[in-house]
């Protein structure tokens, strides 16, 4: 029971990081009507930027955290006005969106291996190794404190969007970018927004697979489980995506814990495979007609 | 109010209008008819700002018209677009919320918000649902609300009446009556010409992208060739 607890728990924890990039992911899909490839890009340049921030500049850790996500957040933005706005300005078929996507995650990913090369790195031990028990269960420091900002994020991303006029624009636009701006909402600014917000949670979640893992050129390859989160969650909607990455983070240290480690991934894409088949829209998903 | 000169807009190589020009007068009730295809929501959509005029000018209140849609609402024209476009992901009252998301006098909000639910009672009874589960009446209803929730001057109506049932349709029309006792200027544009017709003070007949006729609503309905060609069987019913 004390090790089922343990597993929950540690789930938990790389569950609500996980849902830091797929609501970043889902919000732009919402929005943008297309999977925003260069996510994982973004939530490198977090990791390395979290990295650098400790190691080279010297600073402490809260400084190099807003570091990386305020980067991310400009990052992400820069990437939709050179990647996407000209497209959207001309009205381009959804293919192409994905297409200058993945050139940017490549472009990303490429330009980190040609100035500071492909190896692997170690952030320095911030909160130290030893874990606070709570009850039978032990808690990583880490890990406590990665679900505890993630929590705040989500919850102030949900607060946001439910309860601000400009949360409220995004839900508009969302649904419907034309009748957002016969409300007066400026959806050129909606989407740089929507991308900003993307943009910073995915700089926390890179610092903190950075942390949690090592820093490398290919770890936004762990976006693929965000989106796997998000797609079973329901593309789109954000509790959605919650749920799904809690889930993902639960089943995945389950598996590892009880079978093995390297089912873990093989896990995550027949759950993927499986709710496509059964279930297209995800958990929470919005139906295919309001979302065409 | 509104002057539109010799507008040309074009669909890549597919010319929607060939040099239309008309106005609205303040306090006005304009309606422009015409078959399907002939440019009506080309021609509202480029005055909101969503296509770009080949060649023409548009203004409003004298001045040139702002080029985005968001500044347009600004300056004080509201669009209830063909298919309404209400956010069926929001509440009724989120819905009417959006309409006044350029406002910040939060007083006359809600002195148009209780406008908005005299004028539709039915809205107000329905504020919490879901925009997206009302009836088509309903969301005509929401969509008109919303637009009147922008507090503009002149408020553009593409198509108000399409697909509703008959009786739904006589009531859009004597809510399209109270909307301008409240105030505003309206263009309407409308197939259902006979109808359209019988609420307006003026008239444009636009056929494959060119005004061919315009003058006071009455005149025009009694032109032989209106009659023959848009009025039909309605108007010997009608009278
Ligand atoms: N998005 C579009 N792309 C290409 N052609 C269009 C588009 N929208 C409308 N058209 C064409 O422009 C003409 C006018 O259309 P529209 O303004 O929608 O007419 P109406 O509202 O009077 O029915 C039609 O010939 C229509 O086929
Ligand atoms: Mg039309």
């Amino acid at each position: 029971m004390a090790q089922f607890l343990q597993q929950m728990v540690n789930g938990l924890s790389i569950g609500s990081v996980y849902a830091l990039m797929a609501v970043g992911y889902s919000l732009v899909y919402s929005v943008m009507n297309f999977s925003n490839f260069a996510h994982g890009g973004v939530i490198m340049f977090g990791a390395y930027f979290g990295f650098f921030g400790i190691t080279l500049l010297k600073l402490p850790f809260p400084a190099a955290f807003v570091l990386a996500f305020v980067g991310t957040a400009i990052l992400a933005v820069l990437i939709e006005r050179i990647a996407y706005k000209p497209l959207r300005e001309r009205k381009a078929p959804f293919l192409y969106f994905i297409i200058s996507a993945m050139g940017a995650s490549i472009f990303l990913e490429n330009i980190i291996i040609a100035t500071i090369g492909p190896t692997f790195r170690t952030y320095p031990d911030v909160f130290g190794r030893s874990s606070i028990a709570l009850g039978p269960v032990a808690v990583g420091r880490l890990d406590l404190i990665m679900f505890a900002v993630s929590a705040v994020c989500l919850t102030g991303l949900v607060l946001f969007v439910e309860k601000t006029r400009m949360g409220r624009a995004i839900q508009a636009s969302a649904y419907n970018m034309k009748a957002a701006a016969l409300m007066g909402v400026n959806t050129d600014r909606v989407v740089m927004i929507v991308f900003a917000i993307g943009g910073m949670l995915a700089g926390i979640a890179g610092v903190f697979f950075g942390m949690k893992y090592t820093v490398y050129p290919q770890i936004g390859n762990i976006t693929t489980k965000s989106f796997v989160a998000a797609v079973f969650g329901g593309l789109g909607s954000l509790p959605g995506a919650v749920l799904g990455s809690i889930l993902l983070g639960i089943i995945e240290t389950l598996v590892a814990g009880y079978l093995s480690s390297q089912f873990r991934d093989l896990i995550a894409f027949v759950i993927l495979i499986g709710v496509l088949v059964f279930r297209p829209t995800g958990i929470m998903g919005k139906t295919t007609e309001d979302k065409a | 109010m509104l002057n539109v000169e010799n507008l040309h807009v074009s669909y890549g190589g597919i010319r929607a209008l060939k040099g239309v020009s008309l106005r609205v007068d303040a306090g006005e009730i304009v309606t422009i008819i015409g078959a399907n295809g002939a440019g009506k929501s080309t021609l509202l959509n480029a005055v909101t700002g969503f296509l770009k005029p080949a060649a023409g000018t548009i203004s409003f209140k004298g001045k040139p018209l702002s080029r985005r849609p968001d500044l347009i609402v600004r300056d004080g024209i509201c669009h209830v677009p063909e298919g309404r476009l209400v956010f069926a992901n929001l509440s009724v009252e989120n819905n009417l919320a959006m309409g006044a998301y350029l406002r910040n006098d939060k007083k006359a909000v809600a002195g148009d918000l209780e406008k908005v639910f005299a004028l539709f009672p039915r809205l107000k009874e329905r504020c919490k649902q879901s925009a997206g589960t009302l009836s088509g009446g309903e969301q005509q209803m929401l969509a008109m609300g919303r637009a009147l929730m922008t507090d503009g001057e002149l408020v553009l109506m593409d198509e108000p009446s399409l697909g509703l049932a008959p009786l739904l349709v006589q009531t859009v029309f004597e809510i399209i009556g109270e909307i301008h006792k409240l105030g505003k200027t309206i263009l309407l544009v409308e197939q259902n010409a006979f109808r359209a017709l019988s609420v307006a003070d003026r008239a444009y007949v636009l056929e494959q992208g060119r005004i061919v006729k315009e003058g006071k609503a009455s005149d025009v309905a009694a032109d032989p060739a209106v009659r023959d060609a848009y009025l039909g069987a309605e108007s010997k019913a009608g009278g």
